[in-house]
C-alpha cells in the first residue's frame, strides 16, 4: 500500500477516535488488518428513524490511492433503506463516487451514511424494491425496516407479526432470510410471498 | 618536480595579484563576466568579501573610465559601493553590467519602494530584498505591511525563495530571478520599483524601468508611446550560468511553507508545498503532489483544458482551479512525464475529431481534414490503412460487426503476411474478445466501460465526458432506471 494512503487512514483513524461523535457512540472504526487496507465501520441508526437502536457494520477497503480516489464502503448488516441494495449492501451515494473529494475523510463519510439513513431520499436513486415500498406505502416500508433493524442489528422488538409470518414460512422448509426478504419485498402479504418462493 | 613548479607558480602568481589589488588576495573567488555599454564582456574573478566599491576599481580602468563614472547593475539594480560581492547572490559565471554614468541620474520618481531607506547606501539586487511574504500571498494589498514587519524584526527570511524547473539539471531547484529590458532584452536595466507579488513577476509589463543599454533605442522603438518595462525570467541556482540563455521556468505553486500549512492529502506539514490556484489555497506536500498526479494519469482523469492544455485541478474538487502552468508536472519521474505527454497528445488529438492509430505498438495520432473520409492511412507511423468508423483495415461498404471482423481476420484477406504480426494480431484479437465480453461502451464517447461491482448507475471516467448511463439500458441514466433495477 502506498505511503500516503496508509499514513492518511492512521491520523483519520485517530481522528474518528476521538471525535465527539464517537464519545456519543455515533460512529466507530476498527482495524480489520495490521495495513490499514481494510476497516471496520460502525454507525448508529439515527433516532426518530426505523433504524434507531440498531448498529450498522459498514466495510471499508481503502484504495492504494487513497485520499485521491474514494474508500470503497459497504454494509457489512442487512438493512432495508432505499439507497442501499438490500441484497448486497451497496450504496450509491454520490460522494463514494464522482463527487469524491481529497479532502474528505473516513468521519466525514461515517457520518454522511448516518445522514442518508435519517434522510432517505425517495427522489434520488433507490433500490428497485424497497424504493417502491418507500413511495407507495410508506408504513409498510416502515416496519419493514424496523424488522430489519431489529433482527439484524440488535435494535428493539417491535412486531411479533412478522416474526409469526417468517416462522410459518421457515416451517415450510424455507430458509429464514429468504423468507425475510420476500415477505419484505411483498409487504407482508403471506400468501403472494409463499407464490413466489414456490414458483 | 611538476608540483615544485605549480608551487613556485602559485606564489609567483598570489605575489603579482598581491601586486595589482594592492592588499586584497582572492580566497575563493568567484569567475565573473561584466558585460559594457558597448557591448564587450571583461571576465574578472572577484573575491565574495569585496564590494562594489572595489569591482568598479576594477572594471573602469578596462573601459577607460574612472570608477566614480561606473555604475554597476545587476539583477534590476543599481548596486550600492558598500555591498559586498557575497551580498548579491551571484552564482559562478554571473554577467554583472557595467554602465558609464552619463550625467548623476536623475533618478525616474519611483513608485514607493521597500528599498527606498536602503537608497542612500546603495541598494542590494532586487532578489535580496523580495522576501518570502510578499510572495506568499497573491493579494499584493497585504504584503506591504509584512514586508515592513519584516524589515522591523529579525531578517530570518529576507530572500525570497523561488522554485524553477531547470532544464539543464531536470529537476525541481531553487532559481533566481532575474531583470532584463522587456524590448531589447538586455540586462543593464534597473526597475522603478520592486514586483509586489506573482502577478508582477509573471505577467508581462507589470513593473516599469530604465533600460541602460540604448535607452534611446528602446524608447525610438516605442515612439515614446509607453515606458520601458521590465521582463522577469528566472535561472537555477545549483548550477554554473551556461549564459544568458540560460533560463528556467518559474514553478510558482511550489512555496515555502511560512505558516506551516498541513497536507491536505497526508496532514504532514513539510517546506516547501503545492498551493493549488482555488480560492482556497488548498496546499499538499510534493509526495503527495505526486501521488495526486500518478494516480489521476492513471485512470486518465487529467482534464484537456481548451487554452492550458492537458492538467488538473485542485484535489479537494474546488472550482476554477486549474494549474495553469503545465511545468509543475516536471515534478513527476520522466517516465510517468513522457506519459503524462502521450496521453495528452492523445486526448487533443481525439479532441480534435482525429483518431489514433489502431496498430498493436502504433498509436500514432492522425488529425483527418475531411470529416467524411473513411479510409485513413498511418502516414509517419506504422502506415496501416483503416477504417475511421470501425478501426478495422479499410473495406468498401458497410463496417462489419465485431464478430465478423474476427472471422474475417482469421480466414483471409492476407495481403501482407508476416507470421510474427499474424500471431501479434491473434493475440490482440483475444484481447479483443475479453474487452468485448467484459465491457460495454459509454453510449456518448463509446470508451469500453467495465463494471466491477456496485450499482448500475454508470458515470463515464473518461476526462472530459462524465456521461451518467445505465448499464443495463445502455442509454442516459434516468429515475426509471433507478425505480426498475438500480442494483440490478
Amino acid at each position: 500500500m502506498a505511503n500516503i494512503a496508509a499514513q492518511r487512514i492512521k491520523r483519520e483513524f485517530k481522528e474518528v477516535i476521538k471525535s465527539e461523535e464517537v464519545a456519543k457512540c455515533a460512529i466507530k472504526v476498527e482495524l480489520v488488518n495490521d495495513s490499514y487496507t481494510e476497516l471496520k465501520g460502525e454507525i448508529a441508526g439515527p433516532p426518530d428513524t426505523p433504524y434507531e437502536g440498531g448498529t450498522f457494520v459498514l466495510e471499508i477497503k481503502v484504495p492504494e490511492t487513497y485520499p485521491f480516489n474514494p474508500p470503497k464502503v459497504r454494509f457489512m448488516t442487512k438493512i432495508w433503506h432505499p439507497n442501499i441494495s438490500s441484497v448486497t449492501g451497496a450504496i450509491c451515494l454520490d460522494i463514494l463516487k464522482d463527487q469524491w473529494a481529497a479532502a474528505m475523510t473516513l468521519r466525514t463519510v461515517l457520518l454522511s451514511l448516518q445522514a442518508l439513513l435519517s434522510a432517505a431520499e425517495p427522489d434520488d436513486p433507490q433500490d428497485a424494491v424497497v424504493a417502491k415500498q418507500y413511495r407507495e406505502n410508506l408504513e409498510m416500508f416502515q416496519i419493514t425496516a424496523r424488522h430489519w433493524t431489529n433482527v439484524y442489528a440488535g435494535g428493539p422488538h417491535v412486531n411479533s407479526d412478522c416474526d409469526d409470518k417468517i416462522r410459518r414460512l421457515v416451517d415450510m422448509g424455507i430458509e429464514e432470510h429468504q423468507a425475510r426478504a420476500a415477505l419484505s419485498s411483498y409487504n407482508w402479504d403471506l400468501e403472494r410471498a409463499t407464490e413466489q418462493l414456490f414458483s | 618536480m611538476s608540483s615544485i613548479i605549480n608551487a613556485i607558480k602559485s606564489i609567483l602568481h598570489s605575489m603579482l595579484q598581491l601586486f595589482w589589488f594592492g592588499k586584497k588576495t582572492i580566497t575563493n573567488s568567484l569567475s565573473i563576466y561584466i558585460k559594457t555599454s558597448g557591448g564587450s564582456t571583461i571576465s574578472v574573478d572577484l573575491d565574495p568579501t569585496w564590494d562594489i566599491k572595489n569591482v568598479k576599481e576594477i572594471v573602469a580602468p578596462k573601459l577607460g573610465l574612472e570608477p566614480e563614472e561606473v555604475k554597476i547593475i545587476f539583477a534590476g539594480k543599481e548596486l550600492g559601493d558598500n555591498i559586498t560581492i557575497s551580498e548579491c547572490d551571484l552564482g559562478q559565471k554571473s554577467i554583472l553590467h557595467a554602465v558609464k554614468i552619463k550625467s548623476r541620474p536623475k533618478l525616474p520618481q519611483p513608485r514607493h519602494s521597500l528599498i527606498d531607506e536602503d537608497e542612500e547606501q546603495g541598494s542590494k539586487p532586487l532578489c535580496e530584498t523580495l522576501r518570502d511574504t510578499m510572495f506568499s500571498n497573491e493579494d499584493g494589498s497585504r504584503n506591504s505591511a509584512n514586508a515592513e514587519d519584516d524589515s522591523s524584526s529579525t531578517k530570518v527570511d529576507k530572500k525570497v525563495h523561488f522554485y524553477v524547473f531547470c532544464p539543464t539539471c531536470k529537476a525541481l531547484k531553487h532559481g533566481k530571478l532575474r531583470v532584463r529590458c522587456h524590448f531589447c532584452k538586455s540586462g543593464a536595466f534597473t526597475v522603478h520599483s520592486d514586483p509586489q507579488n506573482w502577478n508582477d513577476v509573471l505577467i508581462p509589463k507589470q513593473i516599469t524601468g530604465l533600460c541602460e543599454n540604448s535607452p534611446e533605442l528602446c524608447a525610438n522603438l516605442l515612439d515614446n508611446l509607453e515606458p520601458t518595462f521590465a521582463e522577469f525570467y528566472f535561472k537555477c541556482s545549483e548550477h554554473t550560468s551556461l549564459g544568458e540563455q540560460d533560463q528556467a521556468v518559474p514553478l510558482y505553486l511550489i512555496r515555502p511553507n511560512l505558516s506551516n500549512v498541513p497536507c491536505l492529502a497526508c496532514a504532514d506539514v513539510s517546506d516547501p508545498v503545492f498551493v493549488f490556484p482555488c480560492p482556497e489555497g488548498h496546499v499538499t506536500c510534493l509526495d503527495c503532489f505526486r501521488q495526486y498526479c500518478i494516480t489521476k494519469l492513471n485512470e486518465r482523469q487529467f482534464w484537456q483544458h481548451p487554452e492550458l492544455g492537458y492538467t488538473l485541478a485542485c484535489p479537494a474538487g474546488c472550482v476554477d482551479s486549474f494549474i495553469k502552468e503545465i511545468h509543475h508536472f516536471r515534478l513527476l519521474t520522466d517516465n510517468q512525464y513522457a506519459q503524462y505527454q502521450r496521453f495528452g497528445t492523445e486526448e487533443f488529438v481525439l479532441r480534435s475529431g482525429g483518431v489514433l492509430c489502431p496498430q498493436p505498438g502504433c498509436g500514432m495520432g492522425i488529425l483527418v481534414d475531411d470529416p467524411d473520409c473513411m479510409k485513413i492511412t498511418c502516414i509517419n507511423g506504422c502506415g496501416y490503412v483503416f477504417c475511421r468508423n470501425c478501426l478495422q483495415g479499410y473495406h468498401i461498404g458497410e463496417c462489419d460487426s465485431v464478430e465478423d471482423g474476427l472471422k474475417n481476420s482469421g480466414s483471409g484477406g492476407c495481403y501482407s503476411v508476416d507470421p510474427a504480426r499474424v500471431a501479434d494480431a491473434r493475440w490482440d484479437e483475444a484481447s479483443k474478445v475479453a474487452i468485448k465480453v467484459l465491457t460495454k461502451p459509454c453510449p456518448k464517447c463509446r470508451t469500453p466501460t467495465e463494471r466491477d461491482g456496485g450499482c448500475m448507475h454508470m458515470i463515464c471516467t473518461r476526462a472530459g465526458c462524465g456521461f451518467h448511463w445505465c448499464w443495463v439500458c445502455q442509454t442516459d441514466w434516468t429515475r426509471d432506471c433507478m425505480g426498475s433495477h438500480w442494483f440490478g
